[in-house]
């Protein structure tokens, strides 16, 4: 979704790599949409596409390019996955009828990008600096090296109980700083729950998930700010993860699980 | 499986994308949960079983994640990790229950004049 006037790659290939990407105007806005078959993207045909994860990753790489591409060149607001319409005139109505909306997201988002930001950490490092810091787990590893026999085994579960809880809390503190520094910083924040390990593939314990707004020409402070986090958090061996920039997915107004029509 | 050894991070001034193609979980919980939402012709219900499958499979925390911070109640036993002071039932029953059986079998061995804790030993006889 664009303003009307506003520049988008001429060479775009749509969610269907047959096909090109196409523009529909109306009301001041422009809409870049695929065409693409009823017989995959029909109401029956699409629910079980959307659970083959091949399918799904191919459709959701194709439409994340056309969105990524065109952020390099206007402000544009992407719609979810999968938003479709039977005709061009469909698509037209809908620009009309969303016009106050989407003109409210596009002036908020003007010169705005979205920045995702992980932090993830060596889990042994982290253990090891939770334990050292504890005058507790110091006495409880005393008092088991003291003791022998069946009474060792209790105690040694809590002493592991008793550790877990302490690596617990400093990942806590430790997201928790990383989270309030950026999100001071930022325009904007939200935050998201750890990745699935099989999906993403990331080493390590994931501590934050989250995306964060700011100006375009901020983009280098940024950086700056994520290299200082991860100087100030070597500890526990952290490693803070940019990606972006982002379509503005997490930032539009409304945006979110609430449908607007 | 956890790695003790994370590799270093792109060196670079300015932030990029860290990897040639784009993370596929950071695509999916964009596309599919984040940006607007407008109910095109073709109704697609989020709520959808089958969809939210995907969801939960993708978006949730990890299992490991969830263990670290002690949502392990699906461990058999569970009832050991509720050890520690001002800790009730569970594992203090526990506690009083292998306490109860170690006073009666030292009982039953003084009666029978065997082990360690009896004063009568067969090396008097």
């Amino acid at each position: 979704m664009l303003r009307a006037g506003d520049r988008y790659p001429a060479d775009l290939t749509g969610v269907q790599a047959s096909g090109p990407v196409e523009r529909v105007e109306a009301a001041g806005l422009a809409a870049l949409v695929s065409l693409v078959p009823g017989a995959e993207f029909g109401a029956e045909p699409l629910r079980g596409n959307l659970n083959d994860l091949a399918w799904l990753e191919r459709v959701a790489r194709a439409h994340e390019a056309v969105l990524e591409r065109t952020l390099g060149m206007s402000t544009i607001v992407p719609l979810r996955l999968c938003t479709l319409y039977e005709s061009e005139s469909s698509v037209q109505q809908m620009l009309e009828r969303e016009r106050d909306s989407f003109v409210e997201a596009l002036d908020a988002l003007s010169g705005r990008q979205e920045w995702g930001v992980k932090v993830l950490v060596d889990p042994d490092k982290l253990a090891a600096e939770a334990r050292a810091n504890s005058d507790e787990a110091a006495a409880l590893e005393q008092e088991l090296s003291a003791r022998g026999g069946g009474g060792a085994y209790m105690l040694r579960r809590r002493l592991e109980r008793h550790l877990r809880e302490l690596s617990d809390a400093l990942a806590r503190e430790v997201a928790e700083h990383v989270h309030a520094r950026l999100q001071d910083w930022a325009i904007d924040a939200v935050t998201r729950p750890p990745q699935n390990r099989d999906l993403s593939g990331h080493e390590g314990e994931m501590l934050l998930n989250a995306a964060y707004l700011v100006e375009a020409d901020r983009v280098g402070e940024l950086g700056d700010l994520v290299a200082e986090l991860e100087a100030h958090h070597s500890n526990v061996g952290v490693r803070v993860e940019l990606t972006g920039p982002w379509p503005p997915y997490n930032f539009v107004p409304g945006g979110g699980a609430e449908a607007i029509a | 499986m956890e790695e003790s050894h994370l590799p270093s991070r792109a060196p670079g001034a300015l932030p990029g994308r860290p990897l040639p193609q784009t993370n596929l979980a950071d695509i999916l919980e964009r596309v599919l949960d984040k940006g607007i939402v407008i109910a095109g012709d073709i109704q697609i219900n989020l709520l959808d079983i089958e969809l939210l499958t995907i969801k939960l499979r993708l978006l949730i925390a990890s299992v490991e994640r969830a263990q670290q911070m002690g949502i392990n109640w699906w461990e058999s036993d569970s009832s050991l990790h509720s050890l520690g002071p001002g800790e009730e039932n569970g594992g203090g029953r526990l506690e009083q229950e292998n306490r109860e059986l170690r006073e009666r079998l030292e009982r039953l061995e003084r009666q029978l004049g065997v082990g360690e804790g009896s004063k009568e030993s067969s090396a008097r006889d």
